[in-house]
């Protein structure tokens, strides 16, 4: 089925658009200012009970015993379940590659420390909090694996039952001649990185409240939950319960940035509820669970790397190999996220020659989990760093070197190493654009200036693409069994009511992705209705269409092919029952301003709710075929995408954007402090539905950029306990870290994608960590020194800033 | 078993009376007892800035205060800010305008601390702002908008 879209919004069947394109308020807005949204933690059903859980203190122990009968006693306390019942009512979580993970809860030993062991119901969450100090667990610790390098090695302990090894995945994938490109180089350069795990860190936490029907077998969810076709594979595996059994409804979201799946957390709290029988009970995440037990933790990385070059800078080929401290299991789909540098390895750079490994390890440390931008900010740095390193040997500036090797215009599409295809671009006139808009070689001479001083300042420049729309090839390298799709379904239903108006139903929440706003101006000029005639709604998993939700860049994309083919499949209809009205041939009927109307005859038109009234009002003269329900689903999927070959060689996502970002720091040589002096971003996500919209990603992108460059890190002792469980010691960024970025577009319309549009949420994270972490090596090469380690706190800065100190003076 | 507390309190200019433990913490008596959940917890140990609430003009994290020790006070959360009529509040019109919130979870957070700071510094300039904001955590937003959010509703109360 081709999907009838326009390619461009001046395709739309309206003489001009009036939102599409432009600024237009978001309809989520005046519920979310006055408190009178309904986030999960806001819900209150009859009879409601409240969860709390215990957690492990070890990284690694068995359960000798587990003593909960002064928890139970408790007044208030309606149950406690612990691991012997998850063991006989469900499964181990869901993860790929399979056989990697553990039960929901510790069942004989414990694998992190915050792993739960035991969940209490109570009437309220202080009697719950109350309940757990009575379990009384009998631990016998075991020696922690905590070192993903040493973690693969036949001494290290296993940390999964039944496993021999710790190493959950390993896989090479070489395309082009490597081995040729090196051999014929004339400068090899070598590096070793460390990325360590951070997360997402919505301002929300989780929330489920499950209630399990034991007389009709239903099973009904309400929370946080991003993507209910997401969980139901995961809660149907685990639970072993039928899917129509599994009503989820959502509430929007305060945020998610990947880790509203909370899989492991949906099925604890759904057997909870199968031992309430038929008690709804309600789990809010407090913030010490986020940040120690979430499951979403994310990249947490060794890479030894190797970049072969031409005297003149030409890159002829990359080695990357990588470990990646999954933590205590394969849970979910984490290990995409080792998979995603395969659609994008040369990042916007032409480079043909690539040898990528990489190695997923488990550790007695808080398993892994999908988070904003997937794997791929660490692998766009290390390419960075590794140019800048090369252009200091070669005696070239690091920004003619990206720019000689950049994909040129004419080469688009272009199709990468593994196959992918980046749609469009211009990278050189982004490149341009952003130099010119920062005014570089001032800036350069103001950091000369700054030198000459003694000051400590420093400028990166960097580029990155983001791939849009990724999801089931990918994983199909970790199993194919599972993941041996094309599809990433996004679906709606649209219709029109006895009034005249327009609603749009959408399988999936707001969650600040501004969803429900665009689908509403793409419609208003579709049909050519006022904003206000257009209501837009997400409904519940049992009502909803096929809908894979805001995963992997892919919102404005998919959505938008949803919209644009239900709109088409109504207009069908409406057209035909037009016909009948204007008593012409329905091949003779267009839509255009909002009229049906017979092509070449001025006058003889209808308006859309004219015709929907009367497909309404007299089905008994509709033609054969049209019904008297003006409404159409439509499920878009993306075109083109191929299920990879062993050699890992495949079409994995629809859209490429661009990004290029300058960063100038300043580095205070007393204390390590960064200021970030300057911060300038060139975005090319192809055609912006909303610019405010697409500028808020970009934003928000970049400062969690900064802070993942500068500040959040998930700190482990050799014990594997966690040392930064609260916000006083996992710092997040404020509005005194955040620079005051300056932002500029360039557009390159997505030939592929529906109205032009490119997937745009996640592409400042890809660049600004390493357009940060680049400008502050450069503020510190004159000390000799260079930091491969991210993120670059202060205390790391400072340190290096002292092994200089007493270099020199030794010397 | 635990002990409890009468509580009256004026929230939005309506008095309420309730009896909650004496552990229970402001904001948990503001959402579970007066209904009032547009007021946020993001992280319970008084950084994230999601649950400020006015106790007495002035903003405090309604997560590290008891409700004991509010009883007495004159409160103000998000929901005192918008007229019944669906006129919303300059300084929300302004985060509107500004596109200074996206999934809106910290926004009644920086409302709060935003009214107060716009009522005792109506001509605030952009340092002051920062340091009045920089209690709050927004991870979607990038805080720019809401710093321009911030300056819009300053210079509208101004000429208001």
């Amino acid at each position: 089925m081709v999907t009838p879209e326009p390619k461009l919004p001046s395709e739309l069947p309206i003489t001009q658009p009036r939102y599409v394109g432009k600024d237009s308020p978001r309809m989520e807005d005046p519920l979310l200012l006055t408190g009178k949204v309904e986030y999960g933690n806001d819900i209150r059903t009859p009879g409601m009970l409240h969860a709390a859980i215990l957690r492990s203190p070890h990284a690694h122990a068995r359960i000798k015993s587990i003593d909960t009968s002064r928890a139970e006693n408790l007044p208030g306390v309606a149950a406690v379940l612990t691991g012997k019942e998850v063991k006989d009512w469900s499964r181990p979580v869901f993860g790929v590659p399979e056989g990697w993970t553990g039960y929901a809860l510790a069942v004989e030993k414990t694998h992190w420390v915050g792993e739960p062991v035991a969940v209490i119901a109570a009437s309220d969450r202080y009697i719950a909090e109350d309940a757990l100090e009575l379990i009384e667990v009998e631990y016998e610790p075991l020696e922690p694996v905590v070192d993903a390098l040493k973690a693969g090695s036949a001494s290290a302990p296993n940390v999964l039952e039944g496993k021999d090894s710790n190493i959950a995945y390993d896989r090479r994938f070489v395309f082009g001649d490597v081995d040729g490109a090196f051999a014929s180089a004339d400068l090899i350069v070598r590096e070793q990185f460390r990325w360590h795990r951070s997360s997402g860190n919505p301002i929300e936490t989780c929330v489920c409240i499950a209630d399990w029907n034991p007389f009709n077998g239903m099973l009904t969810l309400r929370g946080g939950h991003r993507s209910p076709h997401l969980i139901l594979p995961a809660l149907v595996i685990s639970l072993g319960i039928s899917s129509q059994l599994v009503r989820i409804i959502q509430s929007p979201l305060g945020g998610s940035f990947g880790v509203k799946t909370f899989a492991r957390y949906v099925v604890l709290i759904a057997l909870m509820a199968k031992k309430l029988g038929g008690r709804p009970v309600k789990w809010t995440e407090d913030r010490i669970e986020h940040l120690i037990g979430n499951s979403s933790h994310a990249w947490d990385r060794h890479y030894d790397c190797e970049l072969a070059l031409k005297r003149d800078g030409t890159i002829a080929g990359m080695r990357m190999q990588l470990v990646d401290d999954l933590g205590a299991f394969a849970e979910w789909l984490a290990i995409g996220m080792l998979l995603k540098p395969l659609l994008c390895l040369g990042s916007c750079y032409h480079i043909v020659n690539v040898d990528y490994s990489c190695k997923g390890v488990i550790t007695n440390k808080t398993p892994q989990g999908p988070l904003r931008a997937f794997g791929l900010p660490p692998h766009f740095w290390v390419i960075e760093q590794l140019i800048e390193i090369a252009a200091k040997k070669l005696g070239l500036e690091s920004n003619e070197v990206c720019r000689r090797n950049l994909i040129k215009k004419d080469q688009f599409p272009y199709v990468s190493p593994s196959g992918n295809v980046y749609d469009s671009g211009d990278y050189e006139a982004s490149l341009s654009l952003l130099l010119s808009k920062a005014g570089y070689d001032e800036l350069r001479r103001e950091q000369q200036a700054a030198r000459a001083q003694g000051r400590l300042v420093g400028i990166g420049v960097v580029s990155s693409i983001e791939p849009g729309l990724t999801g089931p090839p990918m994983l199909a390298l970790a199993s194919p069994r599972i993941f041996s799709r094309t599809s990433s379904p996004e679906g709606i239903l649209l219709r029109i009511d006895a009034f005249g108006k327009i609603i749009a139903e959408l399988g999936f929440p707001p969650g600040g992705q501004s969803q429900h706003s665009f689908v509403r101006q793409i419609l208003a000029d579709y049909l050519c209705v006022a904003l206000e005639d257009v209501q837009v709604i997400t409904v519940d998993s049992l009502s909803m269409q096929p809908s894979t939700g805001p995963i992997s860049s892919s919102m404005a994309i998919a959505l938008s092919g949803a919209v644009l083919g239900a709109a088409a499949r109504l207009t069908d209809k409406l057209k035909r029952a037009a016909a009948v009205m204007l008593e012409a041939s329905a091949d003779d009927v267009e839509l255009f301003d909002g009229q049906l109307r017979v092509r070449g005859v001025p006058g003889k038109s209808l308006a859309v709710a004219q015709v929907a009234q009367f497909m309404m009002a007299r089905p008994d003269l509709l033609p054969e075929g049209v019904d008297g329900n003006p409404q159409a689903t439509y499920v878009w999927n993306p075109p083109d995408r191929t299920i990879p070959d062993e050699k890992g060689f495949g079409r994995y996502s629809v859209t490429a954007a661009g990004a290029q970002h300058l960063c100038m720091v300043e580095v205070d040589r007393e204390t390590g402090q960064v200021k970030i002096l300057k911060y300038v971003m060139v975005d090319d996500c192809g055609v912006r539905l909303n610019p405010s919209v697409v500028r808020g990603m970009l934003m928000g992108g970049m400062a969690h950029g900064v802070g993942t460059a500068l500040l959040e890190e998930y700190v482990y002792d050799d014990k594997g306990q966690m040392l930064t469980s609260s916000y006083m010691d996992y710092l997040m960024p404020t509005i005194m870290e955040v620079p005051a970025a300056q932002e500029h577009e360039m557009c390159t319309p997505s030939p592929i994608a529906p109205l032009g549009v490119k997937g745009v949420g996640e592409g400042a994270l890809h660049t600004t960590p390493a357009a940060v972490l680049c400008a502050l090596n450069d503020a510190l090469e004159p000390l000799g020194v260079r930091i491969t380690e991210a993120p670059m706190t202060p205390l790391r800065i400072w340190q290096a800033l002292q092994t200089t100190t007493s270099h020199q003076t030794k010397e | 078993m635990a002990m409890t507390r009468t509580i009256k309190v004026r929230v939005n200019g309506a008095d309420y009376e309730g009896t909650a433990e004496v552990r229970k913490t402001l904001v948990d008596f503001l959402r579970e007892d007066l209904g009032l959940t547009g007021t946020n917890v993001g992280c319970e140990h008084g950084v994230c800035g999601a649950c400020t609430i006015l106790m007495n003009g002035e903003a405090v994290r309604s997560c590290i205060m008891l409700a004991a020790q509010a009883d007495g006070a004159e409160l103000m959360t998000v929901e005192g800010l918008a007229k019944p009529s669906g006129e919303l509040h300059p300084i929300q019109e302004s985060f509107r305008e500004k596109h200074g919130l996206q999934c809106g979870f910290c926004t009644p957070g920086f409302l709060m601390t935003t009214y107060e700071l716009l009522n005792k510094h109506p001509d605030a300039d952009e340092e002051e702002i920062k340091e009045w904001l920089s209690g709050h955590l927004c991870r979607c937003t990038g805080y720019q908008d809401i710093l321009e959010s911030v300056k819009l509703a300053a210079s509208r109360l101004r000429n208001r």
